[in-house]
């Protein structure tokens, strides 16, 4: 079950970012420094530094090519990540909160 | 992939609907494939009253099709029927998230454990697969619906007469086996047979040859006296052939009876019989005359004199009317 619903959200994160439901930035938004900081393994957190420094700036984009969608579902608490989901939901109209 | 994010959100609304329902698509078909959602979650938001508002005519001429030609209906066939791309396209998108937001909200509070549709379709029995599952079922129910499936109590309290199979024997007819069992084996009695169906009680051991003679005779003539007679010959008479009349034609008319020692003087040389045959009894139906003229016929010796007839003994055939006639005719010429 913790599998299906990590490939899930995985592919929701996918699916998202690449139907442009949501951006890296509204991503970031929920995910925030703290929460990476804190649910990123060290050597993840590494790899996003060193690619930051590569290119000489840290956008949610960058982070986003470092910690893709599945490392996302593996790392992040899903709620989070669906919060971000609802979020784009509501902003799409497709829910209550988002018509009204 | 990044730079269509900022150009999507640029765009206009109805662009941002198609990415909207495309995402929806890729998310409640993930979620049917990775188990976390089922058919039935999709149709207790897509209710047929949905499907029937927003669903094309040639859409439901699809699922009219199948479901007359599918043994059983119920939310997978729908759902497969359909596609989840028709339904994202024609739902609209506040049900579908709807649905999307449900299963979400369910698997972060780790409600359900849904199976995925192929697992589903094999190991649910089919009234069950119509039944929709309760948003807030816990995971036994759902484990077992076989249970929630009783219709009544009475039912589920006699399984093993219902899984019984027609063709296997009553109990009753298992009993001769356990009878036969000379010492009980676990704890069950050793049963008695029934007197019709019990066997010869067992003899004593006979002491000598005789008595095992003995034995053998009372038994041969206990399954001579239980043996059932067959008929050996018709009962009923036999075509009239006349075959019987000739052959009693044919019978040799009483003599008279010679004494024994006249017919030494008669026959001159009477041959005396071999010493075997004297031994040799009389078979059945033979007189015995006809024994003696075999025996004499077997000797070859003086057969002539073995077949001469006294005079006497012509007087019948002379007196024959068809002789008679026929030794005058020969007489004549």
């Amino acid at each position: 079950m913790s599998d299906s619903r990590q490939a899930w959200f995985a592919r929701m994160m996918e699916s998202g970012l690449e139907h442009s439901i949501f951006g890296p930035s509204d991503v970031l938004a929920h995910a925030t420094p703290d929460v990476l900081a804190t649910h990123l393994p060290p050597e993840l957190l590494s790899k996003v530094l060193a690619a930051s420094l590569a290119a000489g700036a840290m956008t949610p984009e960058r982070v986003l090519e470092t910690v893709t969608p599945e490392l996302l579902a593996k790392h992040l608490p899903h709620d989070v990540l669906w919060a971000c989901i609802a979020a784009a939901a509501a902003r799409a109209g497709v829910t209550g909160a988002g018509r009204s | 992939m990044h730079c269509r994010c900022r150009g999507a959100r640029r765009g206009h609304w109805g662009r941002a609907l198609v990415n909207i329902k495309a995402f929806f698509v890729a998310t409640l078909s993930s979620a049917l494939d990775l188990g976390i959602a089922t058919p039935d979650d999709v149709l207790r938001h897509v209710t047929p009253d949905v499907l029937s508002t927003y669903l094309p005519r040639p859409l439901w001429a699809r699922l009219l099709t199948a479901a007359l030609g599918a043994p059983r209906v119920d939310a997978q066939l729908v759902v497969e029927t359909i596609g989840v791309p028709n339904l994202c396209e024609h739902v609209p998108s506040a049900i579908v998230w709807a649905c999307v937001a449900e299963i979400g909200q369910r698997s972060l509070t780790g409600g359900v454990p849904a199976q995925p549709i192929s697992r589903m379709a094999a190991a649910t029995p089919g009234p069950m697969k119509a039944a929709p599952l309760p948003v807030s079922a816990p995971p036994a129910v759902t484990a077992a619906p076989a249970v929630a499936a009783a219709p009544a109590p009475a039912v589920a309290a006699a399984p093993a007469i219902a899984a019984m199979p027609l063709v296997s024997p009553p109990p009753a007819a298992a009993a001769p086996a356990e009878i036969k069992r000379d010492t009980p084996s676990r704890g069950m009695p050793v049963a008695t047979p029934p007197p019709a169906a019990a066997a010869p009680t067992p003899k004593p051991a006979p002491d000598g040859l005789a008595d095992v003679v003995a034995a053998l005779e009372s038994d041969e003539r206990h399954t001579t006296a239980s043996r059932t007679r067959t008929p050996t010959g018709p009962r009923f008479r036999q075509n009239p052939t006349g075959i019987s009349r000739l052959g009693a034609i044919n019978t040799r008319r009483p003599q008279a009876p010679v004494s024994a020692a006249d017919e030494p003087t008669r026959s001159g040389a009477a041959p005396t019989p071999p010493a075997g045959a004297a031994a040799k009894p009389a078979r059945r139906g033979e007189t015995e005359s006809d024994e003696a003229f075999e025996i004499e016929a077997e000797g070859k010796e003086d057969w002539k004199s073995s077949l001469a007839v006294e005079d006497e003994q012509l007087v019948d055939w002379q007196a024959s009317e068809s002789t008679q006639t026929a030794a005058d005719e020969y007489r004549k010429r």
